[in-house]
């Protein structure tokens, strides 16, 4: 069925967020190693582990971060086969994509030759395998943080990180929305594919879809601004105010003085 | 704040309001409540029910005529003074018809503070305060759940709960039945009752008259012409069929035996199984 | 056209942070200043709709789909300071929760998509449409033109983020660190990808939003909102915006501009001689960039930087001069 297509691929990708959202927050409250640091702790040595992935010259340290990172993810009860499926989801493949002819095309000493004529360069190689392994490593640090850590947690650390309260707000917000707006435009779909008999021209799908866009800002709109009728209705003022309520604990210290063992070792070993 | 010289909650003289671009959603209401009043407020849709509800809340203010809430007058002007606004935060909350637009923190446990905190209250206060809401409502175990991994009850239930979190003594309801199975529509009620059997007042919107049959003293009927065409006991108005039909509060029903055609308007006479007083009532 | 971490060194991401960060800055205080206590709200339904657009599959003729991103979008309807926030907040939760897009990158992802599209295709659909009705199809013109040049100007600025790498970020025996491709292949290929595809998609969408927009709801395709005395201003900023970001193609150019030589030059072009003059005064002015280039940098970042720098030195003698004037004019407060 032709205009079948863009159906499907719509009410998929919009379930499959919905769902990973579930699943995310299932997994934020399993007992696992890294759901019970301290959410500063988890941002800051993400942030600092993702810099190094950047500043790596050689495929080995990458590829020690990955081992690292797979063990992380275990020893934090997430399932492996998800964590990889997560991972590789496009991304990774789409890197291979982008990666492969850099294997031909980049100047310098002949590697390999296929069938006598194709050169891949050691240039060519290296530079394919350094884009490929950075991306996945730099990728799997996201992944880890978001499975173990809820959004609500992520946004205290960055309000403590100094980040902008309006900005923080925001954040907050736009994220409960998402899932709200993702919920009633997959019911637009999931309506439109139940009453599709036979097929439309893609011309026909763009002018539905943009009208089903416009409808969603429309609602956006109106919701926007119920929801600041509501707010103000219990109070708000102009500015949100929040409980804090996070405390270091020792393991947190221990996990700190262990990254930075780390990252120093990794770092030391780049220069090389 | 004092209440006025009457002791009126809310005094409504003339009260007009157009939405933006002069389209009439309320024509001269005229109304008084007092303390402990159990108020309902019914009319078809579109007959102004949740604006009403919102301009008692002081969201919008009235393009003519007055209303005055604790004897003072509800405007721009008065909205403009940090303290006034304050107190009459405190003092009445509303809860919204669409659990989406009042859910809009991140976890339970945010909307629920999200209150006493904005209206700087103190911290201990904020936590004992929405700990006990909580328990009272019996949804303490969603605490930390994000609001768009709530049912639908449980949605209605968090969104009382983050109200009540400011112990208003006036609360505004807006359908608060709408969409809920009868069983939690019987709990809801019931907590109602009990809430406001301690001198409180509730004002709430319905287009379920059983609802109204079961929780009003007194009910508000605004009409297709945008003002109240009855204000008294539900008796008065409620077995009255041609009024109903009059004010679209019940469709004409009209049902076929053989060549004979039966036309009356569809009431739902509903059976009183209520639960001893002994029991919980609160699910 | 979300860069994911690992195509751009850290240096590259460092230097997009920065240049984003005054665009986030006074983004948040005009936005506060017009939207005051509704900001919150409002900036979140329409990042939340941001978000969502970007994941809509949208038919191409042909049977595949494409996205759209919506900035142009969200800055005629909100205007582009809003428009820059919106996009942002969206990139940051779909980089943060769905790993589409890096955290290194974000600077360079919201410098392209959230500053450099709603920029330039607000200003090009207020060019375009200017003072016609709400409802004319003029606008739509503008708005179709403007998107599309919108994101075809996104895409090449992140063209020039991918094509620098490899020149700027290698090791000692010549394999490119991050993004493997040069300018020369990395530039032209994201250009032509978005003339051809990426641009007829978000015009279309956009277009048809707006088409739809004005018979249902005119009122949200508001007039500009930043107020009247903006609009000069817009083609200052357009202009230097441009210039900007041409600058590295300079340097695809073979030689030196001409006009710039150095005495080597002209000694090269012909003139046999140098003019008195112009040896006396050569030696004069010891530059504190000299040719351009920061000291140990490399030769393309140090030729876009010094453009802003330059960039910024002119803006702010001009304010310093608006400054001086309306002092004269207006009362003292």
């Amino acid at each position: 069925m032709k205009g079948e297509g863009f159906l499907g691929k719509n009410i998929s990708s919009f379930t499959h967020a919905l769902e990973s959202v579930i699943l995310a927050e299932d997994l934020c409250r399993a007992p696992g190693l890294l759901q019970r640091l301290d959410p500063r702790v988890k941002v800051a040595t993400l942030l600092l582990f993702i810099v190094i992935v950047g500043l790596a010259r050689s495929l080995w340290i990458l590829g020690v971060i990955f081992v690292l990172i797979l063990s992380f993810s275990l020893l934090s009860k997430v399932p492996l086969g998800f964590f990889l499926k997560r991972i590789m989801l496009f991304i990774p493949i789409f890197t291979a994509m982008i990666a492969l002819p850099a294997l031909f095309i980049t100047p310098g000493a002949p590697l390999v030759s296929i069938a006598g004529r194709v050169i891949i360069t050691e240039q060519g190689a290296r530079t394919a395998g350094l884009l490929f392994l950075r991306v996945s490593d730099s990728l799997s640090f996201g992944v880890l943080l978001i499975l173990t850590t809820t959004w609500a947690n992520i946004l205290v650390a960055l309000r403590w990180f100094r980040m902008p309260s309006l900005i923080v707000d925001i954040l907050g917000m736009t994220y409960r929305y998402i899932f709200l707006l993702l919920h009633t435009t997959n019911s637009m779909f999931l309506a439109r594919r139940s009453r599709t008999i036979g097929s439309f021209s893609s011309g026909q799908n763009r002018r539905w879809l943009t009208r089903a866009l416009a409808t969603t800002m429309v609602k956006s709109q109106h919701l926007s601004e119920e929801v600041y009728l509501a707010m103000l209705s219990r109070g708000y003022q102009g500015e949100v105010r929040i409980l804090n309520a996070l405390s270091l604990k020792r393991r947190d210290f221990i996990w700190v003085a262990f990254a930075l063992v780390v990252a120093s070792f990794l770092l030391w070993s780049n220069r090389l | 704040m004092n209440t006025s010289d009457t002791g009126c909650i809310f005094e409504a003289k003339n009260l007009s309001y157009d939405y933006p671009g002069k389209i009439a959603a309320l024509r001269q209401i005229n109304f008084s409540i007092m303390p402990g009043e159990l108020v309902a407020l019914i009319g078809a849709n579109g007959s102004g029910k949740s604006t009403l509800l919102k301009l008692l809340d002081g969201l919008i203010f009235p393009t003519d005529g007055e209303l005055l809430a604790f004897g003072q007058p509800l405007s721009e002007q008065t909205f403009k003074e940090a303290t006034f606004v304050s107190e009459f935060r405190r003092r009445v909350g509303l809860v919204f018809q669409d659990p989406d637009v009042q859910l809009f923190s991140p976890t339970v446990w945010d909307e629920v503070t999200f209150g006493p905190l904005q209206l700087e209250i103190s911290k201990d206060e904020v936590i004992s305060r929405s700990r006990e809401v909580l328990e009272l409502l019996n949804i303490a175990h969603l605490r930390e759940r994000p609001p768009y991994l709530l049912s639908g009850g449980e949605k209605k239930k968090v969104s009382l709960a983050c109200v009540l979190s400011l112990r208003p003594q006036v609360l505004l309801l807006d359908e608060p039945t709408t969409g809920l199975d009868p069983w939690s529509q019987g709990n809801l009620i019931d907590f109602l009752i009990q809430w406001a059997d301690k001198g409180k007042s509730i004002v709430f919107s319905t287009q379920d008259l059983d609802t109204v049959e079961e929780m009003a003293k007194r009910v508000v009927v605004l009409g297709t012409e945008h003002n109240i065409v009855a204000d008294g006991k539900p008796e008065e108005f409620l077995s009255d069929p041609d009024f109903l039909l009059r004010t679209n509060l019940v469709h004409e029903h009209s049902h076929r035996h053989k060549e004979l055609v039966h036309r009356h308007p569809h009431l739902h006479e509903h059976q009183h199984q209520r639960y001893g007083a002994d029991e919980n009532m609160v699910g | 056209m979300h860069i994911p971490d690992g195509y751009l060194s850290p240096a590259t991401c460092g230097v997009m942070y920065a240049a984003s960060a005054p665009f986030w800055y006074l983004a948040v205080n005009r936005v506060r200043k017009v939207l005051t206590s509704r900001t919150v709200p409002v900036l979140a339904l329409f990042s939340a709709f941001s978000f969502v657009l970007m994941m809509f599959n949208v038919p191409v003729p042909g049977g595949t789909t494409a996205h759209a991103v919506g900035a142009t979008l969200l800055a005629i309807v909100l205007g582009p300071w809003a428009a820059v926030l919106g996009v942002s907040v969206a990139l940051g939760i779909q980089a943060l929760f769905f790993g589409d897009g890096g955290l290194l990158t974000f600077g360079a992802n919201c410098f392209n998509m959230a500053i450099v599209m709603p920029f330039v295709g607000y200003f090009i659909y207020k060019v375009i449409s200017s003072n016609s009705e709400i409802t004319s199809p003029r606008r739509i013109l503008g708005v179709v033109i403007g998107s599309y040049v919108g994101i075809v100007a996104a895409g090449a600025v992140a063209g020039i983020e991918l094509g620098i790498q490899p020149a700027l970020f290698h090791t000692a025996n010549g394999t490119p660190l991050y993004a493997p491709y040069s300018l020369s292949v990395a530039l032209p290929a994201m250009v032509i990808a978005h003339l051809a595809v990426a641009g007829p998609i978000e015009g279309a969408v956009t277009g048809g939003v707006v088409a739809y927009l004005q018979r249902s709801h005119p009122s949200l395709i508001k007039a500009d909102a930043t107020g009247r005395k903006e609009g000069k201003f817009w083609i200052l900023w357009g202009a230097l915006g441009v210039l900007a970001l041409a600058t590295p193609l300079g340097l695809l150019a073979s030689g030196t501009a001409w006009g710039e030589w150095g005495l080597d030059e002209l000694k090269n072009i012909g003139l046999g001689f140098i003019p008195r003059g112009l040896e006396k005064l050569a030696g004069w002015w010891p530059a504190p960039l000299p040719d351009y280039g920061f000291p140990r940098m490399g030769a393309v970042i140090g030729y876009i930087l010094s453009a802003v720098v330059g960039i910024a030195l002119v803006i702010f003698l001009l304010w310093m001069l608006g400054r001086r004037l309306s002092h004269k004019n207006s009362p003292a407060q």
